[in-house]
């Protein structure tokens, strides 16, 4: 059984690493998927959803 | 010099097939008689069973409870690229009686090995999905909810393996490293015969480091030898009995039943719904009927290739509630005809 320190320390690391998942998610996949398009598409066609 | 003193290869690999020998001498019959039953096995040609959450993904798609929708709603799809595929959606929907007008951007990716979606709505709230496929048979899936409002959170981490002729998958719910509290799911499908399926679910649930409860669902499944019917059933720990029957009647046409039976000692009731799908060149029409009184119709009309009309309705005879939806799917794309890969019919995207 991991001690009071440990489980502190991790669940403050799942803190953490929830948050980056939360803020970071959607433009992991926006620049994931701009880098890898063939052909690579312009930013402003990529946000609005007019254009 | 070398820090890590190395065996030539060669001379090693025959002191070692010699030293071995006499261990796999003692171990053939093991050895063999697992190779008769593999081959044994391999001979039966037993179909794969597909996995117990698809269990009823025919029924699913047949009815209309996952599509139907009040108010107004617009998607309009942006496809950036087909190969990788790398898709953003806008939708808005609004005047619903149920939930409050709402805007939700997504993105999804897509290639062979990797599938990534995410949204996220006006109030912040994004949700997840990544898949990873090792290799044909095996897949890591990941789903998660987060908004800014403590405890709305979901994560869920699982992991899929498809075998000849059976299926096993396990997933954490909200797992927590330090406690090791959340939901635990693990589950087995097997073929048994060209046409039956059984598997058992079983779920442990710890909602506190000292609470562990255990419950486990059973499962059968019937597929007719061509496919074109498939009956399953699934019995649930307190006396919760759900059994569905779906039949493709013509390469238009799929029906689909569900009973819902709940036994246990405090309440007792019972659900059937009947549906069916058309599908037809340009438009897919449902219609559903259940005991509760409920009458509904749904009606996807494609214009366009990159247009489509969706209007569907809901009568509650026994309420004497009505609701109805009506949404546009727009769907644009930067690529021209010839970059797509036409003639490939630009799918619509599902929201359940």
């Amino acid at each position: 059984m991991p001690s009071e320190e440990t489980k502190e320390s991790l669940i403050k690391v799942v803190e953490v690493g929830r948050t980056i998942l939360h803020y970071g998610w959607i433009p992991l996949i926006i620049y994931v998927g701009y880098t890898r398009s063939t052909p690579q598409p312009s930013l402003i066609k990529l946000i609005s959803p007019l254009a | 010099m070398s820090a890590f003193p190395v065996q030539s290869p060669p001379s090693s690999s025959s002191t070692k097939s010699s030293a071995w020998s006499p261990f796999y001498a003692a171990l053939s019959p093991f050895t063999s008689t697992y190779n008769r039953f593999s081959q044994w096995r391999s001979d039966l040609a037993l179909p794969s069973p597909g996995s117990i959450e698809n269990l009823q993904k025919e029924v699913k798609s047949t009815h209309l409870t996952n599509f139907i929708f009040d108010g107004a709603r617009a998607d309009l799809t942006k496809t950036l690229s087909a190969n990788p595929a790398f898709q953003v959606t806008h939708s808005f929907s609004l005047a619903s009686q149920t939930a409050p007008s709402s805007y939700n951007f997504g993105a999804v990716f897509a290639n062979e090995q990797v599938f990534m979606q995410g949204g996220v709505d006006h109030e912040g709230s994004v949700n997840c999905r990544f898949n990873r496929g090792w290799s044909a048979n095996n897949v890591t899936k990941m789903q998660a909810q987060l908004s800014s409002q403590a405890g709305h959170n979901m994560i869920q981490l699982e992991h899929d393996y498809t075998g000849r002729d059976y299926n096993i998958n396990a997933k954490a719910i909200n797992p927590s490293p330090a406690d090791f509290s959340g939901i635990y799911v693990g589950s087995y499908l097997q073929s048994l015969t060209r046409n039956l399926a059984l598997g058992f679910e079983t779920m442990c649930q710890r909602p506190t480091p000292e609470m562990t409860e255990i419950a486990t669902s059973y499962v059968a499944k019937l597929t007719s030898t061509d496919k074109s019917w498939i009956a399953t059933a699934l019995l649930q720990q307190p006396g919760i009995l759900q059994a569905t029957y779906w039949q493709k009647l013509s390469e238009k046409v799929e029906v689909a039943a569900d009973l819902q039976v709940i036994a246990a000692s405090t309440r007792r009731d019972a659900v059937a719904t009947l549906g069916a799908k058309w599908d037809l060149r340009m438009s897919t029409f449902r219609a559903q009927l259940d005991s509760t009184g409920k009458v509904s119709a749904l009606l996807e009309q494609r214009f366009a290739p990159t247009f489509a009309f969706i209007i569907g309705g809901e009568i509650d005879h026994f309420k004497n509630a009505a609701k109805i939806g009506v949404g546009v799917m727009i769907e644009s794309s930067t690529l021209t005809p010839e970059e797509m890969g036409m003639p490939v019919p630009p799918q619509p995207p599902s929201y359940p």
